[in-house]
């Protein structure tokens, strides 16, 4: 007898291969997909990743544009966080005091949350440069949004998922909401707090070295620059930089992990 | 050791501090940004004059309200939709080709009882793949690869996938590294060759979190297919980007709309397939 249960993961597999299979046929395969240069293009690139253009000037315009990534991230990430903090506590609905009032809270919250993460953040760059001109504040907004809805995001999830049993104890103390959230429910969610912004200000590194791609500056409009001139050597060191900056910011965050698990 | 933790994590909140107090300073100090001028006549009037046209107030020809300009977007949807699934696609097998090299159970051996002095130098090679991929945004991956393909949707998917392989890999291979090694090495002790050992050992108990990741992936890649449809890549982003450079503000409204459908799709099949593979 055919179990739909059993099968389920079968079913599943097979309907996404198909999926795939169809998606192949969106490009003109006879047409030609490569340019009559192509290949070699991809070797030049390839072959210029051993030897980047290590010179003064260009290791000194790396070193400039490197900060001014990080500077971005850092600041976008510190008002996402800010406002993550607030949306999120607001959408995980503790502080709500009434049933209604609690999954109306929690809707709308969320709803919020939900726009502002849908919209991806060089879209919202886009979107301010258009209206606001080239400032650096259109980068921070634009990284602080979306960024802001996903860490909200989570953080509801993280709150909600906190365990009944310290936080009746504590308002069976006598504690009030307000109370309840800063000796309840934020000290038990702390350290998974930091570690998932950790990951996320990784990823923030990257999304603010291609704002530049709207005019802001960073590694991403040096790589653009480089690109256009075909000089791959210093292409692929400012990819260099890059590269150190995530991997150095993704060993801390382990590190920090760990050292917080013990 | 108590004392040392502490220390670190004293040492890690200071220096995050001093990181954000810095960048402010570089962005407000040295860059002369002032809030204030953001809000000035003239912005406002700018801001205005743009919201207004996206919004198609006093323009004759607005995009969102005319059937072809919907046909045509619907047929650019469909054609990110099948770039968002070529990406997954591609990188899921990169993905499945490396993972188990890559994990490091495998390359020491206790896996499959059989050591191999070559696994530590495929495993390091692939790694280092994975951080190279995992490092460099799709965007970027996608301006380098236009330069090797005609623009359309291959290329975009391939600079998807070439950023996403790595992100997978790692994740995976982590999966792979957390599995239950006992009934694995039971069936290399009872005489399976390393096939055997992959199709009755590792993948069926891996299979649902490798699911898990992918449809995890697949709802990312579609938010940023926009993104490398900007250099070229073919989708909805190439058309935004020709609206926006020939100033067709009610069209980017339409492709905008669109979009936050395909997104919302997304997410909506990827949390309803978890509970299906569960």
């Amino acid at each position: 007898m055919f179990s739909f249960d059993l099968h389920k993961r079968k079913i599943l597999t097979v309907f996404l291969l198909l999926l795939f299979m169809w998606s192949l046929f969106g490009v003109h395969w006879q047409e030609g997909v490569m340019h009559s240069s192509g290949i070699g293009t991809a070797m030049e690139i390839f072959a210029a990743m051993f030897t980047p253009d290590l010179s003064l000037d260009i290791l000194y315009l790396a070193a400039e544009s490197s900060w001014l990534t990080i500077a971005y991230a850092t600041a976008g990430m510190s008002l996402a966080l800010v406002l993550a903090l607030i949306i999120g506590i607001l959408a995980s609905g503790v502080l709500a005091s009434g049933k209604h009032s609690r999954s109306f809270m929690k809707g709308s919250f969320r709803g919020v949350l939900g726009f502002m993460r849908a919209i991806h953040e060089l879209v919202w760059a886009w979107l301010f440069v258009a209206s606001f001109g080239l400032s650096p504040y259109a980068a921070i907004f634009a990284l602080a949004i979306p960024y802001g809805g996903i860490l909200g995001r989570i953080f509801a999830d993280m709150i909600n998922d906190v365990p009944e049993e310290p936080i009746q104890a504590l308002r069976a103390a006598g504690a009030s909401r307000l109370q309840c959230l800063f000796y309840g429910y934020l000290p038990s969610v702390k350290n998974s707090m930091i570690s998932y912004t950790m990951y996320r200000y990784e990823c923030a590194i990257r999304s603010s070295a291609i704002m530049s791609f709207v005019g802001l500056g960073g590694l991403g409009y040096q790589i653009q620059l480089s690109l256009d001139d075909l000089q791959y050597n210093e292409v692929w060191t400012f990819l260099y930089f890059l590269i150190i900056i995530v991997v150095f910011i993704d060993g801390w965050s382990n590190m920090l992990r760990r050292r917080m698990a013990q | 050791m108590k004392k040392r933790k502490f220390t670190f994590l004293t040492f890690s909140f200071y220096a995050f501090l001093l990181l954000i107090v810095a960048s402010w300073y570089f962005v407000i100090g040295v860059k002369n940004a002032s809030l204030a001028e953001l809000f000035s006549k003239e912005n406002m009037a700018y801001a205005t004059k743009f919201f207004k046209g996206l919004f198609g107030v006093g323009q004759e020809d607005v995009a969102f309200m005319n059937r072809d300009s919907w046909s045509h977007a619907f047929k650019l949807t469909i054609e990110t939709l099948q770039m968002s699934i070529m990406a997954i696609g591609f990188s899921t097998i990169v993905m499945f080709l490396t993972v188990i090299p890559a994990s490091r159970n495998v390359a020491d051996g206790t896996m499959t009882l059989s050591r191999k002095w070559y696994r530590w130098i495929v495993f390091g090679l692939i790694r280092i793949s994975y951080v190279f991929s995992r490092a460099i945004p799709e965007l970027v991956w996608a301006m380098i690869v236009i330069f090797i393909f005609k623009p359309g949707i291959l290329p975009g998917a391939i600079a998807l996938a070439l950023h996403n392989f790595g992100i997978l890999g790692k994740l995976c291979a982590e999966v792979i590294e957390d599995t239950d090694s006992r009934p694995i090495r039971n069936l290399a002790s009872a005489g399976a060759g390393r096939a055997q050992i992959l199709m009755y050992g590792v993948f069926p108990t891996v299979l649902p979190q490798f699911l898990t990741y992918i449809l995890y992936r697949w709802e990312v890649i579609m938010r940023t297919t926009i993104v490398v449809g900007f250099v070229g890549a073919g989708g909805l982003g190439q058309e935004f980007k020709l609206s926006m450079s020939f100033f067709h503000y009610t069209e980017i409204t339409l492709l905008l709309i669109c979009y936050l459908i395909l997104v919302i799709i997304a997410d909506y099949i990827s949390e309803k397939s978890r509970f299906f593979v569960k």
